[in-house]
């Protein structure tokens, strides 16, 4: 297969597929070494640059055909949207936690963030944004993880395309900020000088 | 008071005051700066909904709870005696410790509270891209040419109207048991004796059973001697004198 041959094939593939298609599954398709596949890749994203009216996405693992972002209205005059509602602060907590901790179970995520997690664990499990990933062998609680659906809905690689997460802790003086916060509110005894 | 009260985050936490899915560091808080007031919280409630829920919590969590829950039954019975007591100048250690763990929980988990806020940011539920949701199922199938007349054909095949089901295999066979012993006094009648097998011939499991029933009520009646010279082999039904009187 020439080069040309391959970029038409790779463009075909991740035109027609509904889900994100992953270099291995890429190369299964096409019969081609991962180095000509890549370089297929790049080609296709050069080509669909933003000029056109479709853009070749890395997401959820795998690469997508989609289309640009300022062409959202006229497709939509195609195509009703489905509906998606937003996830609460409470949900997006929790689905941090998950996505960071994975697999981790309904009982650990209440831990970490102190409060129950029942409805919040049941409603990203009923919108896809979190599956189940099975059982500890030393537990019985069941564990979830992210799914593709949540990595393609925030736009991530992949499940480890997160920042880490030690640039979200809070510095010295954030915490100390917080503690005298509570200080000075008299939930904290005063620091004896 | 109502204890599902939706209150102001103080510390700048989203956090929601409901019992069994919301904070009690949060109403620990609120308590603890007297935005509640401590005598009116019905701390039975708060235990029970807390508690008795379906939620199910491991032990160390479980503990936590009991220990706020404690706590904030401690704070409430110092409050309801009088806060004269000198004894209650001097701090609680067991209090402190709670709050400690309480700032020390705060502090953990306001990296994940972050990356949240961080998430929202990256939510593309506001972008405007649009991927392919065709089910993949949907875009392997293809279709080939076809004639107009194959479409006849199968709606001809459609309007054939299907034959009537058949309800045989529904029909239960009947069997008169006083038929059949009639049936054998008549030929013992006129033959004397006659052959088990002979009479059972081409006859299927039931009427051999049935059979062999009126055989052994002819005996039971000692209107015919039953003999069977070998085992499993055929039965020979003699009529005997109360079966030539009858």
């Amino acid at each position: 297969m020439t080069e040309t041959q391959l970029l038409r094939a790779v463009e075909a593939l991740v035109f027609l597929s509904p889900e994100p298609l992953s270099l291995v599954r890429l190369c299964e398709l096409t019969e081609a070494a991962p180095g000509p596949v890549q370089r297929a890749l790049a080609e296709l994203a050069a080509r669909h640059d933003a000029s056109s009216g479709v853009e070749l996405a890395e997401i959820a693992g795998g690469w997508v055909l989609r289309t640009q972002a300022d062409l959202g209205a006229v497709c939509d005059r195609l195509r009703a949207r489905p509906p998606e509602e937003r996830l609460s602060p409470a949900a997006l907590e929790t689905l941090a936690v998950i996505a960071y901790l994975e697999p981790i179970s309904r009982p650990e995520v209440a831990r970490v963030r102190g409060v129950s997690a029942e409805a919040t664990v049941a409603s990203l499990l009923e919108r896809g944004m979190i599956e189940e990933a099975g059982r500890a062998s030393d537990g019985v609680a069941m564990r979830y993880r992210t799914t593709p659906a949540f990595q393609e809905r925030f736009g991530l690689k992949g499940p480890h395309d997160l920042p880490s997460i030690a640039q979200f802790e809070l510095s010295g003086a954030e915490a100390e900020a917080v503690r005298q916060r509570l200080r000075d509110a008299g939930h904290l005894p005063d620091e004896v000088v | 008071m109502s204890i599902r009260v939706r209150v102001a985050d103080p510390l700048r936490l989203p956090l929601e005051l409901d019992l069994f899915e919301g904070p009690l560091d949060l109403l620990l808080t609120l308590v603890l700066r007297e935005e509640i007031d401590l005598a009116e919280l019905p701390l039975r409630d708060l235990v029970e909904v807390t508690l008795d829920g379906e939620e199910s919590w491991d032990p160390p969590t479980t503990g936590e709870l009991v220990l706020l829950l404690c706590s904030l039954a401690e704070l409430k019975a110092r409050r309801l005696v009088g806060e004269d007591d000198d004894d209650d100048l001097a701090p609680d250690p067991d209090a402190e410790l709670v709050r400690e763990r309480l700032a020390a929980q705060l502090i953990a988990f306001a990296p994940f509270q972050r990356a949240g806020v961080w998430l929202r940011t990256q939510d593309g539920i506001d972008g405007a891209v649009r991927y392919r949701r065709v089910p993949l199922q949907a875009a392997d199938r293809t279709f080939g040419r076809h004639e107009p007349s194959e479409l006849g054909d199968a709606l001809a095949r459609l309007m054939v109207a299907p034959q009537t089901p058949s309800l045989r295999h529904m029909n239960r066979r009947r069997v008169n048991i006083g038929e059949i012993v009639a049936e054998l006094r008549g030929a013992l009648r006129r033959a004397g004796q006659v052959s088990f097998e002979e009479m059972t011939t081409g006859a299927d499991r039931l009427a051999h059973g049935m059979t062999l029933i009126a055989c052994l009520e002819l005996a039971r009646r000692g209107e015919a001697h039953l003999e069977q010279p070998v085992p499993f082999g055929d039965i020979i039904v003699q009529r005997t004198q109360a079966g030539n009187s009858g």
